[in-house]
């Protein structure tokens, strides 16, 4: 599993996504840069899906996009997080947290020996 | 997800496509640099072969973010609206028919309910509306009558469930301040009117309590309008004097601009109205206004007024025997609208059925257009169009033309609004009519509603609805029209007729009832009759023998002028500016005592006054100079008068108390003259006159008969008022036109409901015919194949026509029902025709019937005039 980038589903991409930039705007190549940081290197997003879900992100209201000068000043398309975007960010990192915590628990059941 | 959010950012990804892309284009390759620069610092040797391959295919990835804006559907929809107005603009006579007749109809509503709206059901506009009343004098359910001072003192005195309480009273008035004496309206008023009111000046102070008293110096508060007139504006009116009636007024005060109309009375000055000890009960004459407590019912109110009532009319028994008069309050806002209510319903109404009818007549063409396309929507079911394709057309197409007719509806209402008073200036509350949000709600709404029933239309069709799709076979020429659609259109059209008919018998209702109103005998010949009304200022004229002095020299002077036949003095003019009414009591047959006394027209003439109008005497005698004020008090009735009182024998020498005075020397009558109404030409026409030497009046009209033009007559009447008071301003009144200008409302309301019954039948008419032309065609080749067989053109011609009549026959019918329930409520505007009068009902459905005929005539001689030959080797 460690060694095949992990194939995300849509709305976990999305959330990544807006974890990434609860750190501070970012470019799409930084954004791919900081989740697979994060991860380390455990999810490795698929550069190319990652500027679609932007894009669905930003109808959503999640986030914004505006042109800045990079760090080499080259100019360079940013996405901002939106108030809506936090309030998406906290939403779905308890939603995800309760459901992972249940999976867990799940998991973790063991059969009884001398059950069924 | 926020849906509006999301169209404004497909809306944006739509708008600056150029844009998007480009930006699109250099976020990939900035992506691809920093990804090659990175492999770089890693040391790789391809880097940027790397970089690539990592990002995968680059134009795929701008498909999919494409995808993802969401322009795609909205791209799409914007090719179908192009379509739709390309395919509509080939078809402009029924596209403008359409756009036409439901933006013309749904723009109509729109001004009925801003009407409505605004005249009915809208608060006044004051603070608290609904605890506003207007106080009436009544003795029963439909006569009811204004204040005397002893009742404004009274309610004053004793009541305890008003907050404020004021009086008025409306008069016209000649007002000068620089220039010449101009006859204005004005509304006298306390300073409760205002008060009750809670309304606030643009300058200067309201009327106020110390200007009440009758020692108080005269005071004016005037509209924006007059102090802009006659003052230099608003700024420099405060302080100015103005002379009311003779009576030198200060102005303290300046209404808003647009402040025309308070509580229901127009006026362009408010003079304080100082109220003198009474005398006696009457004279009545006052308008009363109060604003109940808060938590104070109306119902708390009558009781508290009924008995000020009850106390009152011990007191002043001598002079008012009504025991059952009762002071009474009502809902200011219902005496504001008046009898508007009944004619905005007709209004209404009449809107209403051309609504529908407009709706029924876009859904018929609908219907017949969608059906002729059949082949062309057939072959685009062959060329691969699903289903879904295929309503999304037509839906489209209906969007786009009820689109255009909403915005003609709202252009058209915004302009016809302005028309309202053209059609209506007796409509109270006009000022305040404005097409406002709500009233482009219910627009949009309407549209709306008009829209989705006009898509079932279409939707309906057989190919849409899916059955034999895929079926380049479905040609119309060999198919006959489906079952299903052919009852709905059948349907649809009888309806038109079904609405039709209540308009054009409502419309020939009013106009037969106008055309007997025009026939009635006014009583007198109006040619060459002119009338100036005079009114004397209190100050000067105060004492009765002035006036009389006033009158009797300028009834000579008139009667000397060159060209003048005839010339006198009357209160009141006819046939509705009996400004007067009295009551009497018969000696002989006197009421019984506690309930109210007959009440007629009342006016005060000099003798002159008959001939000048030409009103025959018909037994007794006119008055004399010996019918002066120390005389007897006699009266001359109208002959109506006397057959009602003393049918079988004559009414001279009978004597009466008039004005409840039982205690005044009793009156004779001594002269029967010609019926003439006074209180609108359809009133009854009992009437009495009482010689001006017995009287005390400072309003009267001087009216001639000339043998000169009415600007000579005018010209020289006015010099004459001028030779006595140069101070006054006379009103003009030519009599001629004072006649017809009776019949202007009814005139227009005849005129507006004609035209919507025209209208009515038009669209009927148009529907009609649109659906036997588009069966002639639908059913060419079989008429075709009729002929080559034997049958006469003759006979399918009558086929058609028939088919046709059948519609309308079965519609014709509904809508005899449909009458019934409009007789009720148009009974009220009508004169001396009956709302259920089978002769209208009977040239209604005859004319109606008629049209339809005419239509379908033009279907069936197409239908006749077919070549079999052409038809059938055509194919």
């Amino acid at each position: 599993m460690a060694d095949e980038p992990n194939d995300l589903l849509q709305g976990t991409l999305e959330l990544l996504v807006l974890k990434a930039l609860s750190l501070g705007a970012m470019h799409g190549w930084g954004i791919g840069q900081r989740i697979d940081l994060l991860s380390n290197d455990v999810f490795k997003v698929h550069q190319g899906s990652l500027y679609p879900a932007l894009q669905r992100m930003l109808r959503k209201g999640w986030v914004k996009a505006e042109w800045r000068m990079s760090e080499n000043n080259r100019r360079a398309r940013y996405y901002l997080l939106t108030r809506l975007g936090e309030r998406q960010l906290a939403a779905e990192t308890s939603s995800w947290q309760r459901a992972s915590g249940a999976i867990n628990e799940i998991l973790r059941v063991q059969l009884a020996p001398g059950g069924a | 997800m926020n849906p509006l959010r999301d169209l404004f950012e497909r809306c944006k990804a739509l708008l600056f496509h150029a844009r998007q892309e480009a930006e699109l284009d250099e976020e990939m390759r900035d992506h691809v640099a920093r990804e090659t620069a990175a492999r770089q610092r890693d040391g790789r040797a391809q880097a940027s072969r790397e970089a690539a391959i990592a990002f995968g295919g680059i134009e795929r990835t701008k498909d999919e973010i494409r995808d993802a804006s969401g322009v795609a559907p909205l791209r799409e929809w914007f090719a179908d609206v192009h379509y739709a107005i390309r395919a509509l603009r080939r078809n402009a006579g029924f596209t403008l028919t359409v756009i036409g007749v439901l933006g013309a109809a749904i723009g109509a509503a729109t001004v009925v309910f801003t009407v409505v709206q605004r005249v009915l059901i809208a608060g006044l506009p004051y603070p608290d509306p609904d605890r506003l009343v207007r106080v009436y004098q009544q003795n029963s359910a439909t006569n009811r009558w204004s204040l005397s001072v002893v009742d404004l003192q009274a309610i004053a005195a004793q009541q305890r469930t008003l907050e404020s309480f004021g009086a008025w009273q409306a008069t016209t008035a000649s007002l000068s301040g620089a220039g010449a004496p101009e006859r204005v309206r004005v509304g006298r008023a306390t300073s409760g009117f205002f008060a009750t009111l809670q309304v606030a000046t643009l300058r200067g102070r309201l009327l106020e309590p110390q200007d009440d008293s009758p020692s108080a110096a005269p005071v004016v508060v005037v509209s924006y309008r007059l102090a802009a007139r006659l003052l230099g504006g608003p700024d420099q009116a405060i302080g100015r004097r103005v002379t009311i009636d003779g009576v030198t007024h200060a102005v303290v005060g300046v209404l808003p601009a647009g402040r025309d109309e308070l509580g229901g009375i127009t006026a362009e000055a408010w003079p304080i109205l100082q109220l003198r000890t009474p005398l006696r009960r009457g004279p009545f004459g006052f308008g009363a206004i109060g604003r109940l407590k808060p938590g104070v019912t109306l119902e708390d109110a009558r009781a508290d007024l009924a008995g000020v009532s009850e106390r009152l009319f011990p007191l002043w028994v001598a002079g008012f025997q009504d025991r059952e008069a009762r002071l009474t309050p009502y809902p200011l806002r219902d005496a504001v609208i008046g009898d508007a209510g009944g004619q905005v319903k007709l209004f209404a109404g009449a809107v209403a059925l051309v609504l529908l009818l407009a709706i029924a007549n876009v859904a018929t063409l609908m219907l017949v257009r969608t059906a002729s396309r059949e082949h062309e929507l057939s072959v685009r079911v062959a060329l691969g169009a699903g289903r879904r394709r295929l309503i999304r057309l037509v839906l489209t197409e209906c969007f786009v033309l009820v689109a255009a007719a909403g915005v003609l509806a709202l252009v058209i209402a915004f302009v016809a609004i302005k028309g309202t008073a053209l059609v209506a200036p007796t409509l109270p509350r006009l000022g305040e009519l404005v097409v406002d949000g709500r009233s482009v709600a219910f627009a949009l709404v309407l549209t709306f509603v008009a829209g989705a029933l006009i898509s079932l239309a279409p939707l309906s069709s057989r190919l849409v609805r899916g059955y034999g799709a895929a079926s380049l076979a479905i040609s119309p020429a060999r198919t006959g029209p489906g079952r299903r659609a052919g009852i709905v259109r059948g349907v649809l059209v009888a309806t038109e007729f079904a609405l039709a008919l209540p308009l054009v018998t409502g419309a020939g209702l009013l106009l037969t009832s106008f055309l007997r109103l025009q026939r009635v005998d006014p009583g007198f010949d109006p040619t060459g009759v002119y009338a100036v009304l005079i009114a004397l200022p209190g100050g000067r004229y105060g004492d009765p023998a002035t006036s009389q002095a006033f009158w009797r020299l300028a009834e000579s002077r008139a009667s000397e002028l060159n060209g003048v036949t005839a010339a006198g003095l009357a209160g009141s003019i006819p046939p509705d500016n009996g400004g007067d009414v009295n009551n009497f009591d018969l000696l002989d047959r006197p009421v019984p005592t506690g309930t109210a006394q007959p009440v007629v027209p009342w006016s005060t003439v000099s003798a002159g006054y008959f001939a000048a109008l030409g009103i025959p005497l018909l037994e007794g005698r006119l008055f004399t100079p010996g019918d002066s004020a120390t005389a007897p008090p006699v009266v001359i009735v109208s002959r109506a008068w006397a057959a009602k009182y003393y049918p079988r024998s004559s009414a001279i020498g009978r004597q009466l108390y008039n004005g409840g005075c039982s205690t005044c020397p009793p009156t004779t009558v001594v002269g029967v003259v010609g019926d003439v109404p006074y209180l609108g030409l359809a009133s009854a026409t009992e009437g009495m006159y009482a010689p001006l030497a017995q009287d005390g009046p400072r309003t009267l009209n001087l009216v001639v008969r000339s043998r000169l033009d009415a600007g000579a007559s005018f010209r020289a009447l006015r010099a004459v008022v001028a030779s006595l008071d140069p101070d006054l301003a006379p009103t003009e009144i030519p009599m001629q036109e004072h006649l017809e200008q009776a019949l202007g409302d009814p005139r227009r309301w005849t005129a507006v409901v004609s035209a919507f019954a025209m209208t009515g039948m038009a669209l009927a008419a148009l529907g009609i015919f649109g659906l036997m032309s588009y069966v002639v065609r639908q059913r060419r080749r079989e008429f075709g194949v009729r002929l080559a067989l034997g049958a006469s053109p003759r006979s399918l011609g009558l086929l058609v026509v028939q088919g046709g009549m059948r519609y309308a026959g079965a519609g014709t019918l509904v809508g005899l029902g449909l009458v019934t329930f409009e007789s009720r409520w148009l009974g009220a505007l009508l004169y001396r025709v009956e709302a259920t009068s089978p002769v209208v009902l009977l040239a209604a459905v005859a004319l109606l019937l008629a049209t339809g005929l005419l239509s379908c005539w033009r279907p069936g001689v197409r239908a006749a005039r077919i070549k079999p030959l052409e038809v059938i080797s055509g194919e």
